[in-house]
């Protein structure tokens, strides 16, 4: 069978649309998620819903690890054999150890390029990124695209409740938010790999007016996205405000995996895009 | 010289004058007077919640006048009311407090450099304080204190007029006034007219002004008609301290450092070298404050004293702050390391175990004790903005009658305080929530105050006694609802009254409702109270908070 071409790479963090998913034959490598003694491989065995479901029904917190790194060389060495390269990209490497398990399976297939690129984001960010590496006529071209666009990416993100983000560790940032008594609502922004607080209101309709600013304040975006952890409703409700107020844009809606879900917990909506 | 106090007084209401030392016994009338009747002026509350009462928050105010002039020997009137006036200003309490503080520092203005009074200049000296409470206040209402300052003004001006006039003459007639407005506060405030009382602060300044005149005419009924006026005229040598404001270009503060200082001594001489003049401290260590035209003579001289540290000398044209600094006691403060990124600190008052840790939790780092029961005073806010370690600090008063002596604290302190102008607990909560470290000061009070007026605050408590405001008739021991500080429903149990003060809210806007339990609060009425919300509001999210408040059973917050 003749090589041809270059294919994508990501991991289950990407919350890769299926459409995109099958239109441009991106693998998808997913990461695991443990409840107890359970292991579910993210988005496998286990889809948003009924993560979140299994979440609020738990006494305990699930944890998620990284895929191993034979995990993604079983991936590159299958697809070695049917094109010229690969451009791996994923969820940030201070967010998770995926990217480094990527680089070293991809250093066990011999001859083969793999480009792992660090996103230094999460989400569907990692989506847009997939697709605008699809969309390049060649490997190199598909590399330069995605590293042009990593500094352009942003999230922000609305929790439901800090409860979530509070045992999941992942919290220097944001600390003054904690130790409130008081069920705040969150807006955080990712930013470059970092973790910002932005605001925090006490209901979400206070919330998502200055939400909306906040990704105003970005300036004309090259792609949209609105995320929610099992809350369609409010996440369409916020595209149908977000249209008004950006015309022309395509907005995109997904939903917030297993492993981000873990940390966000239920009802979290998410505002990603790349700025132009 | 040296007189049996007694005799000096006789001789000083012969001499048909006002020195220091009577104007301190005065006082002291003035303040036994008021404890006598602090009931009598706590029940003319008009409302029927159990709050800061105004007798109490006078009588409070009035004591920390007189703590700080009871131990001084001071003959001179100028220093009396100087110290009285900065010991008011210190003990205000709630918003007839804080007036009271107005019209002592009007009174001690107007009489700088005096070493004492004749009639007609007491006369002066009582209207300009009520000039200068009018002053203080941003929106003066009629039928309050402020008209009984004005109206015991204006007639003790009248009596001073008579040629034969005297202390007590001038006294009395101002008394008189006095009660005569009081009288008439229920026609020109229609929340008086309809409680069916008059005001309480106009009442409390009558009694003060009462036990004022139950001095001076005692010590002018007890001086024997033989006694010997031989009142020591003022010194001469008093230098004349009324000259334009002005004229005192310079807000001039320093420390001295130095061995066996004599505090008086220097006092003394700095106050002579300008106006507004604090000079307090120990022996060894002395802070300076002084309004002068000359800072350089003021540091020359200190200078020679001891040695000068943190020196700091603001033109007043451009930045006019008074600067008092209440208790210096030679110690240097102490500065923690800021660790809050915008360099803003948060002080709260608030009164309850939970609802102290739910505003620490948001980030306040002193808390106050104080609203609902007793009203903190301006040196209890004033020492907890000193004592945090930032710069700037924003002040929640988070009741309305603390406002006022919020207000206050800013002249106070070196320190920016800016005051979010919270009334309930529930503003406070949604300011605090809405407050970002990362951001500046700007910015976080528009956040702030946009975020406070977006929260309605449903206060629940009983009636302590029966009464009759905004149109709603109460009876002692009813359930009644505060919908925004204003009293709205009253009823038979939580769950009706909660209901109404919902609906009046437009309850369709809201999503949340955090109810702060307060102590004593029942399970059983708490139950009944949350299970009407979900009945009457299914579109309401109830969360229920251990506020620990007194007095009030249930906060809620609504937003």
């Amino acid at each position: 069978m003749a090589k041809s071409g270059f294919r994508v790479v990501t991991d289950s963090t990407a919350d890769l649309p299926p459409a995109w998913r099958e239109k441009y034959a991106i693998e998808v490598v997913p990461l695991k998620v443990l409840f107890g003694k359970e292991t579910f491989r993210d988005g496998v065995d286990l889809d948003s819903d009924q993560f979140f479901q299994k979440l609020e029904a738990s006494q305990q917190l699930p944890t998620t690890s990284a895929p191993s790194p034979g995990d993604f060389a079983e991936v590159y060495q299958r697809l070695s054999a049917e094109c010229e390269g690969v451009v791996s990209i994923h969820l940030g490497s201070n967010l998770s150890a995926t990217c480094e398990s990527a680089r070293l399976g991809a250093e066990s297939v011999e001859g083969f390029p793999v480009h792992v690129v660090d996103s230094r984001s999460t989400t569907m960010a990692i989506a847009f990124l997939c697709k605008v590496a699809a969309e390049s006529p060649d490997l190199a071209g598909a590399v330069s695209a995605v590293e042009a666009r990593v500094d352009k990416l942003g999230i922000l993100a609305l929790l439901d409740t800090m409860r979530y983000i509070q045992m999941g560790g992942r919290i220097s940032k944001i600390q003054y938010l904690l130790g409130s008594m008081l069920d705040v609502k969150p807006l955080l922004k990712l930013d470059h790999g970092e973790i910002k607080p932005l605001d925090r209101t006490r209901t979400r309709a206070k919330a998502i007016p200055g939400m909306i600013q906040r990704l105003k304040e970005e300036g004309p975006l090259e792609s949209l996205a609105v995320m929610h952890g099992s809350a369609p409703a409010d996440a369409e409700k916020l595209r149908g405000q977000l249209r008004q107020e950006m015309p022309g844009l395509a907005i995109e809606i997904g939903q917030i995996g297993a492993v981000l879900g873990t940390h966000t917990g239920p009802r979290a909506l998410g505002l990603i895009y790349v700025k132009e | 010289m040296k007189t049996a106090p007694r005799a000096d007084v006789a001789a000083l209401a012969e001499a048909q004058v006002v020195d220091g030392q009577l104007f301190k016994r005065a006082l002291l009338g003035s303040l036994s007077w008021l404890g006598a009747n602090q009931e009598e002026v706590n029940r003319l509350n008009v409302f029927p919640v159990p709050d800061g009462d105004t007798g109490t928050n006078m009588l409070l105010t009035l004591q920390s006048a007189v703590e700080d002039i009871r131990e001084s020997e001071a003959k001179e009137i100028s220093k009396i009311a100087a110290l009285a006036a900065h010991g008011s200003l210190m003990g205000a309490r709630g918003n007839s407090g804080v007036i009271l503080s107005q019209i002592f520092r009007g009174f001690a203005k107007h009489v700088q450099g005096k070493s004492e009074l004749t009639p007609a200049e007491l006369a002066d000296a009582l209207e300009e304080a009520a000039n200068a409470a009018y002053r203080a206040v941003i929106k003066p209402t009629e039928g309050t204190i402020l008209t009984v300052a004005r109206e015991a003004g204006k007639a003790a001006k009248a009596a001073a007029d008579d040629p034969k006039a005297r202390v007590n003459t001038v006294i009395r007639a101002a008394c008189k006034a006095a009660k005569t407005a009081t009288d008439k506060t229920p026609t020109q405030l229609a929340i008086l007219r309809e409680a069916g009382v008059v005001d309480a602060g106009g009442f409390g300044l009558q009694v003060i002004l009462e036990g004022f005149l139950k001095t001076v005419e005692e010590s002018e009924a007890q001086a024997p008609a033989s006694m010997p006026s031989g009142a020591p005229k003022a010194a001469a040598a008093q230098r004349n301290l009324e000259l334009p404001e002005e004229g005192w270009g310079y807000c001039t503060e320093f420390l001295i450092e130095g061995k066996g200082m004599n505090v008086d001594e220097i006092r003394d001489t700095i106050a002579g070298m300008g106006n507004s003049a604090l000079v307090v401290g120990d022996e060894d260590l002395i802070r300076v404050h002084v309004h002068t035209n000359e800072p350089t003579s003021v540091l020359a001289y200190a200078s020679g004293v001891g040695t000068l540290a943190r020196t700091k000398v603001d033109d007043m044209s451009k930045q006019h702050r008074v600067i008092l600094q209440g208790e210096a006691n030679g110690r240097a403060p102490e500065r923690a390391v800021a660790s809050r990124p915008n360099g803003i600190g948060l002080v709260g008052v608030v009164a309850g175990g939970g609802l102290a840790g739910i505003f620490r939790g948001l980030g306040v780092d002193a808390v106050v004790e104080g609203g609902q029961t007793m009203n903190p005073s301006t040196q209890d806010m004033l020492k907890a903005v000193e004592a945090v370690p930032y710069d700037e600090v924003f002040l929640l008063p988070n009741n309305a009658n603390v406002i006022l002596a919020a207000h206050q604290v800013p002249e106070l302190t070196k320190k920016k305080v800016h005051i979010l102008r919270t009334r309930t607990v529930p503003q406070g909560i949604a300011a605090m929530v809405a407050f970002n470290p990362t951001r500046g000061a700007v910015e976080n009070l528009a956040a702030m105050v946009g975020a406070k007026d977006q929260v309605q605050t449903i206060e629940v408590t009983h009636a302590v006694r029966d009464s009759k405001a905004n149109g709603v008739a109460v009876k002692k021991g009813d359930v009644i609802a505060l919908i925004n500080d204003k009293l709205k429903h009253s009823g038979a149990d939580y769950g009706s009254v909660v209901s109404l003060a919902l609906k009046d809210i437009k309850p369709d806007e809201y999503e949340l409702v955090t109810v702060y339990r307060g102590q004593g609060a029942k399970d059983k009425d708490l139950k009944l109270l949350t299970e009407a919300i979900g009945r009457d509001f299914p579109g309401l999210e109830v969360e229920v908070q251990d506020g620990g408040q007194q007095h009030y059973p249930f906060i809620l917050s609504v937003e």
